[in-house]
């Protein structure tokens, strides 16, 4: 069975989780993976289901629509690609044999800095797998940090990135610091 | 997936607590060496040594590079060469010192340990050479590292070897006495010596083991006085025993990372992996330093009142949480309070907080005893032997490794100033009180007996 991805926006508030949950078990439909995160109080909320044959994107995307009407969210619905069929790039996921890092830039705030890191990362085909970004602004170099965890695949010029990388922070005076996870997970996850 | 509290702590340790691989020391076993033709000896030390060492340092950088943890040293430990060389005669065993330390440079490795000799019953032919040598061997060579063994639990402490070490000592002061007795900074005497410690001076490989293996000693002094810091600045009537469990959990994690990264040099390596050594060893750089400790822990300086219960507790704590963290943990496990190389311990001495007697009492609860202890140059023989002596004593009835490194300075006096550069740092020469050069104790030699403890079987 194809799997759908339901994606939720809104203004967060308590119940959003219990409403989407709601409707899709009255609709039979199974969550098998969910995600959430809240960002500066938007609510952004992720649903990986099965359904059952008889319904279709467009019946479920018409109930849950009705279901959540006058709370204020915004609901798309999607298949789920899977991952055999590879990212619209060409980009071939690989969980087996790739290497996770994490790329941590320290510094100034200043227009920008994603894009110019995220475009030396896209340019060597390498995908990022997580974004965090606490921008407080000001000055304050402590207060503006980046985080990006990367997936490296065995043919990746590894060397090749990391030296552009460190170069592009030079140039815009941040601190950079390239990190195998391991480290993160010896150390925190005890 | 990481939260933002994760990841900013761990590069705090990285970049401003000084968190980092001190040393990764492969133990090279040369037992299949032995010879009793010096040359072939030489020839299939240096064929052993350089196979499993070519790749040593190439591959510890790229592994550091790939966690973001320096490897700061790389070195190598091999048998002891007392018995691995017990043929040779001590001018042989000079030359042997001598291939040792160019076989150093050639795998671009900063130290060797293993110019050993193990005497706490006897010494043998091999190491009566070894100790005749030790003065030239470690005045001649720059990367050769020696120890001798006087004294166990269960044999007593072999007092003739003790006095024949003190006066290798001053010999070997004397001959590189225009840089302030510098070959003693390469020299151990120890109490239980352990064999799988990678920390230099006192690095050897036992007997006893593989061919091969990687043993790893990492540090954290910065890291373990700033999680003190911390913790009390967030809640300031924290009670000692809750202080001792953050130093056991942030020792935790300095394990863990130098396991971490000991199994992968190791896995790359294809060598086996042995134990990882968690003490907390200091560098004459701020924020590097066992003695900044202390003033975290709200004494005014080491050596104050309190000094030794402070100590005690961080030792505990550090071997506690080490133990949790890994089933591999060897070597020394705890603090080191070398007085040169920690800025921090060598002001302590010098504003007259740390007398040579408070060391000593020190070292009862810590992981080695007096070192990095520079001492006036025209100290004799005998006092010489009598401050290893009590040393060793601490070791043997304690049932624990002690060790010194004393260096007695040619030319100067208590009070005078010291520099050996580099990781060796710099200090003032201490005072040795009621040295009258009368006392005969170390002279009657022979062994002082095991003490009733020993007998376990």
């Amino acid at each position: 069975m194809d799997k759908l991805i339901i994606t939720v926006l809104g203004k967060d508030k308590p119940g959003i989780v219990a409403s989407v949950a709601k409707s899709l078990y009255q609709m039979d439909c199974n969550i098998q993976n969910v995600n959430q995160m809240i960002l500066q109080n938007e609510f952004a909320g992720f649903f990986v289901i099965d359904h059952p044959p008889e319904l279709d994107m467009e019946k479920i995307t018409s109930r849950l629509t009705k279901d959540l009407e006058g709370k204020k969210l915004q609901v798309y619905i999607d298949e789920l690609a899977s991952p055999a069929n590879g990212l619209s790039n060409g980009y071939e996921i690989d969980s087996g044999s790739e290497e996770t890092f994490l790329i941590t830039t320290i510094g100034p705030d200043q227009k920008g800095l994603v894009a110019k890191f995220t475009e030396i990362i896209a340019e060597f085909n390498v995908n990022i797998t997580n974004l965090k970004a606490v921008f407080k602004g000001g000055d304050e170099p402590s207060a503006n940090i980046m985080n990006y965890q990367v997936a490296i695949l065995p043919d990746t010029d590894q060397a090749g990135l990391f030296k552009r990388l460190r170069a592009k922070a030079a140039e815009l005076g941040l601190d950079i610091s390239i990190q195998h996870k391991n480290i993160f997970e010896t150390i925190n996850k005890i | 997936m990481f939260n933002s509290h994760e990841i900013l702590s761990t590069i705090e340790m990285v970049k401003n607590e000084h968190l980092d691989v001190r040393a990764v020391t492969l133990g090279i076993n040369l037992f299949d060496c032995v010879s009793h033709d010096l040359e072939v000896f030489k020839k299939k030390i240096r064929a052993k040594i350089i196979k499993n060492a070519s790749e040593l340092v190439t591959v510890c950088d790229a592994v550091g590079e790939k966690y973001g943890i320096s490897v700061v040293n790389k070195r190598i430990s091999i048998s002891p060469i007392g018995l691995v060389a017990a043929p040779f005669s001590a001018p042989e065993m000079v030359e042997i010192a001598h291939t040792l330390n160019d076989i150093a440079r050639e795998v671009n490795i900063d130290f060797m340990g293993g110019f050993t000799a193990l005497v706490e019953k006897g010494i043998a032919s091999g190491d009566r050479a070894l100790i005749d040598a030790l003065p030239q061997a470690l005045a001649e060579t720059q990367r050769l590292c020696a120890s001798v063994n006087v004294a166990t639990t269960r044999s007593g402490i072999n007092m003739d070897a003790v006095l024949d070490i003190s006066r290798a000592i001053k010999k070997a002061a004397l001959l590189t006495a225009d840089e302030d007795g510098l070959a003693c900074a390469k020299l151990c005497v120890f109490a239980n010596i352990p064999q799988d410690m990678p920390f230099m001076a006192g690095a050897y490989l036992g007997v006893g083991v593989s061919d091969a293996v990687i043993n790893v000693g990492v540090s954290g002094p910065g890291v373990v006085k700033k999680a003190i810091e911390r913790a009390l600045e967030k809640n300031p009537k924290l009670r000692l025993g809750q202080i001792a469990e953050i130093i056991k959990n942030t020792a935790c994690k300095v394990t863990r990372v130098g396991e971490l990264i000991g199994r992968e040099v190791a896995q790359t390596l294809n060598i086996k992996f042995g134990v990882v050594d968690l003490s907390l060893a200091p560098t004459p750089t701020v924020g590097d330093s066992i003695g900044e400790i202390f003033q975290a822990l709200g004494l005014t300086s080491i050596g104050v009142p309190g000094s030794t219960a402070a100590l005690a507790m961080l030792n505990d704590a550090v071997k506690k949480g080490g133990a949790f963290a890994s089933s591999h943990v060897g070597g020394l496990s705890g603090a080191f309070i070398p007085v040169s190389e920690d800025l921090n311990i060598a002001e302590a001495a010098d504003k007259g907080y740390l007398s040579i007697e408070k060391l000593e009492a020190m070292t009862c609860v810590c992981s080695v005893g007096l070192d990095m202890v520079p001492v006036p140059g025209d100290i004799s023989e005998e006092t010489l032997a009598g401050i290893i002596a009590d040393e060793m004593a601490i070791g043997m009835i304690n049932n624990k490794t002690t060790a010194t490194r004393l260096i007695p300075v040619p030319g100067k006096k208590a009070g005078d100033k010291v520099y050996f550069g580099g990781l060796l740092g710099e200090a003032r020469i201490m005072d040795v009180p009621h040295a009258t050069n009368k006392d005969c104790f170390v002279r009657y030699g022979g062994r002082i007996p095991a003490p009733i403890h020993s007998m376990k079987n």
